[in-house]
């Protein structure tokens, strides 16, 4: 079991570096300049390359910008992305807003998928039933930006009810309605899930008894059904997590949100090409992935014994075949 | 199922709760308070290392120069409360009035002197300023280009309140240049006290002397506030409370968002102009100012990749510049009251000191070499053919297409306007971004390229300084040395004492640029802004600071 959970700490780790070559090649064959500038002379140019080591062999850059990372623990400074501000000035910030309407996101998502799903599953072949299919179809075919430009007509513009664009401000409130767009794909998925998956439990023998036994309404619900269905529903979740990071790249730039999103939007299409905030925004968005798969992975191994099982019958049947294959030879 | 309606209940009423605060606080008229659109983000505030004009906007609500500008774009004292020139021109003895710093401290002589050797110590895009090109300050040659030690810039706080600047030769225009932010002072105790890059990245690491006080901001952020600066050596004409700026990047949120009362200034683009004009209620909201810089068709004239070099030929340049007929493209494409241009200073930034004559008021001057005419560009075409010994030419036009809206349709007009009228050529568009375009020109690997300039100054050389051999903007690689000639007596040479003079030799260098087509002008931007009913007294200016707050008050 830690042998299991080891080995899948190095593979990230492992991934993780292996990414960050890629990232690195492929940022620096982008076309753009890191120092875009119509007024210095081409000299001038030439020693701001040189003064953040672009005169390099690219292999020596990559194995300085690992050592530098190793050594400070800093990503350094950005070339033309807000004029060179430091990495760890700006990033925090806009990690803390990306995962502040992440965070509502999810609960959004959660919460009124499950409602939705519960209300399509006790509901069943009636009008919430229909109702809650065909919305949670809508809500995975539509693109979360699209959602967005749609509250925002509505819910801003038609119906002030909430602030027209993003301020930090009123943090909470203008939070709201780029949460519950990222959350359509989420609240979808969870909707429909819950709603299947409580159908299957609730056609299941023990629920039968349990109603045979005079067990009926939210105890049953609660107790027996929802439980049951909850387990396959959270494993779901976390894969959402990550759609909402991807999410956010366009909703965040439309609703002008200064979170992550933005920032890597802005660093690849501003007026220049800032390598290092793209990097670091890479290598961030490929922690993050790796971080949440890994643990998936880790929790599925505690949850469901049958992956540990599987594991040592794998083993096993490895070595049966050992033992058979010199007889075989 | 009941505790499932409780928290249906429960959810709803949180979302009306959340609603009804949001309800409160969108309104945007509020006496004073005024909310003003930026189209991009605002990349810097440290005055050394900002380029853009939203940076520029907000600095200058924050910092003032030596001078200002007033609603003419005319040099106005500011911290400067006075100057002294000296007989030969080249010594400025400003004389700073009292003034303070957001944290206490006097601003004095030494914050310049700080601000401008700290600009010399690094490679910065406006660096430029300093040189014999434009602003000839003592040394800045060979501290920028030989290495000079920065300490000997012609800058020289002479006590705390005054400031001694040297030139290497008079600049007619010095004072005008002090309104750049480029030029702003800098406290060095606190300018030092910041973290390495930190300086102009919070509230906290940015000090203000200025109309306003900076209020809210973080890197990238899509709004920001300032609110007015008490202290203020000026405050008693400052009579806005509070400026807050948000950055909408697309123009159909601008004008939702200025319909919804959530701006206050907007810019929209030249397709909804049309609609604005149509709303009788909008119609009244539309200012259309100057934007500054001017669009232009720019040509390669060597052999490269993409070219193969027929275009150093004059006539086929000219053919192509007669064939575009600009008035349609600002009408049917730009269509935000953009101004269709015929020469190579665009028109409405740079008057002259002692007739206060637009540079390129009269469009018409040299009606002989640009204009739209097909059979004089068929004359062109023709002899360029013979030149060439061709009859058939295939060009690739580069543009940007997040350049804005019209960029795209105009690069698809010009195409269309020049294969109609000349026969035998083809030109094929291709899009690319701002960056990679100008990378592609910096490297002369283009044949044609639509491209922009925007005035950094209020001269007519801050265009026809670009034509001169071997200089950076000379994407043409166009060299003519009776043109190289003027323009160094106009910067350095018999003309810099007499003012007249060199704005008729700078006339006569405009007249060789377009002889030879060297750029094909297109147009000079404006912007169609839609300004809220009771706010007045905004400044537009087409070069530096693009619109300036002091002067400003709001009624509602």
């Amino acid at each position: 079991m830690a042998k299991y959970i080891f080995k899948r700490i190095i593979m990230a780790i492992v991934t993780l570096f292996i990414i960050t070559f890629l990232l690195f090649m492929l940022v620096r064959i982008m076309p753009g300049n890191p120092f875009p500038s119509e007024r210095m002379s081409a000299e001038a140019i030439e020693k701001k390359r040189a003064e953040m080591g672009l005169d390099k062999p690219i292999l020596v850059q990559f194995g300085d910008y690992i050592a530098n990372i190793v050594s400070t623990g800093s990503f350094g400074k950005g070339s033309s992305l807000y004029n060179g501000a430091p990495i760890a000035t700006v990033l925090p910030k806009a990690m803390g807003n990306s995962f502040k309407i992440g965070g509502i996101a999810i609960c959004f998502g959660v919460f009124i998928g499950l409602v939705l799903g519960i209300a399509a599953a006790l509901n069943r072949g009636k009008f919430w039933d229909v109702f809650c299919t065909v919305l949670s179809i809508i809500g995975v075919c539509i693109p979360s930006y699209v959602f967005m430009i749609f509250l925002q007509y509505f819910f801003a513009y038609k119906l002030p009810v909430f602030p027209f664009y993003f301020n930090n401000r009123q943090f909470f409130v203008s939070s709201i309605m780029p949460a519950l767009s990222l959350s359509l794909f989420s609240m979808s998925t969870v909707a429909r899930f819950t709603r299947n998956e409580m159908v299957e439990v609730m056609d299941s023998d023990y629920v039968l008894l349990a109603e045979s036994k005079g067990m009926y309404g939210t105890k049953l619900v609660t107790r027996h059904i929802l439980r049951n269905a909850l387990i396959p529903i959270v494993t779901v979740i976390a894969p959402l997590i990550v759609d909402l990071l991807t999410g956010a790249l366009v909703v965040e730039k439309i609703y002008g949100i200064n979170g992550i999103g933005k920032l890597m939007v802005d660093a690849i299409t501003g007026e220049g090409i800032d390598y290092n905030y793209v990097l670091a925004l890479g290598i961030l968005y490929s922690t993050l992935y790796i971080g949440i798969m890994l643990l998936l992975d880790i929790v599925y191994c505690l949850l469901d014994p049958r992956i540990r099982v599987t594991e040592k019958k794998g083993k096993r049947r490895r070595e049966a075949e050992k033992k058979e294959a010199p007889a075989a030879a | 199922m009941k505790k499932f309606k409780k928290m249906l209940v429960a959810l709803l009423s949180v979302m009306m709760i959340a609603s009804l605060f949001g309800a409160v606080s969108v309104s945007a008229d509020q006496g004073g308070d005024i909310y003003v659109m930026f189209a991009t983000n605002v990349m810097s505030l440290d005055t050394n290392l900002a380029t853009d004009g939203d940076s520029f906007e907000i600095i200058a609500d924050c910092i003032d120069g030596l001078t200002q500008m007033d609603a003419d774009g005319a040099a106005v004292p500011a911290l400067a409360e006075s100057w002294d020139v000296s007989e030969d021109g080249c010594t400025y003895t400003f004389h700073l009035r009292d003034a303070k710093w957001s944290n206490g401290e006097p601003v004095t002589a030494a914050d310049f002197e700080f601000a401008w050797k700290l600009a010399m110590t690094a490679n910065l895009e406006y660096n430029y300023l300093f040189d014999t090109s434009v602003g000839a300050i003592k040394n800045a040659d060979a501290i920028l280009y030989e290495g000079a030690d920065p300490a000997t810039l012609g800058i020289t706080a002479l006590d705390e309140k005054t400031l001694q600047v040297e030139l290497e030769v008079p600049v007619s225009f010095f004072p005008s240049l002090m309104y750049f932010p480029a030029f702003y002072p800098i406290n060095q105790a606190f300018y030092e006290s910041c973290g390495d890059g930190e300086y102009g990245t919070s509230p906290y690491t940015f000090l203000c002397n200025g109309a306003f006080l900076l209020d809210d901001y973080v890197p990238g952020a899509a709004s920001m506030t300032v609110v007015k600066n008490p202290d203020y050596w000026d405050a008693d004409r400052v009579s806005l409370n509070s400026i807050t700026y948000q950055v909408v990047g697309s123009s159909d949120q601008a004008l939702t968002g200025f319909k919804s009362n959530n701006l206050d200034i907007a810019t929209v683009s030249g397709d909804q102009v049309a609609a604005v004009k149509d709303d009788a209620a909008l119609s009244e909201n539309l200012k259309v100012t100057g934007a500054g810089y001017m669009w232009y068709l720019t040509f390669s004239q060597t052999e490269n990749s993409s070219s193969d070099g027929s275009l150093a030929n004059a006539n086929l340049r000219l053919a192509i510049s007669n064939a575009i007929d600009r008035e349609s493209l600002v009408d049917n494409y730009v269509m935000d009251g953009s101004i269709a241009t015929y020469t190579a200073v665009p028109p409405q930034f740079a008057a002259s000191a002692t007739t206060g004559e637009d540079f390129s008021g009269d469009q018409t001057k040299f009606a002989d070499y640009i204009g739209f005419n097909v059979d004089k560009a068929k004359e062109f075409y023709e002899a360029a053919k013979a030149e060439l010994g061709k009859d058939s030419f295939t060009f690739t036009m580069i543009y940007g297409n997040n350049e804005g809206d019209e960029v795209t349709k105009v690069a698809q007009a010009i195409k269309e306007q020049v294969e109609g009228a000349l026969p035998g050529i083809t030109i094929d568009l291709q899009a690319m971004t701002k960056a990679e375009r100008l990378e592609k020109m910096q490297n002369d690997d283009y044949c044609v390229a639509l491209t922009r300039w925007g005035p950094d100054y209020a001269d007519p050389m801050t265009y026809l300084g670009m034509w001169t051999t071997g200089n950076a903007n000379n994407y043409g690689f166009w060299s003519n040395p009776e043109y190289d000639a003027i323009i160094k007596d106009c910067t350095a040479g018999a003309y810099v004492s007499d003012y007249d003079a060199r704005w008729a030799a700078l006339y006569q260098a405009e007249e060789l640029v377009l002889k030879e087509a060297v750029i094909a002008p297109l147009y000079t931007k404006a912007n169609a802004n839609l300004i809220t009913a009771g706010l007045e007294g905004v400044e537009f200016h087409p070069v530096a600071l693009n619109r300036v707050y002091k002067n400003a008050t709001f009624s509602k």
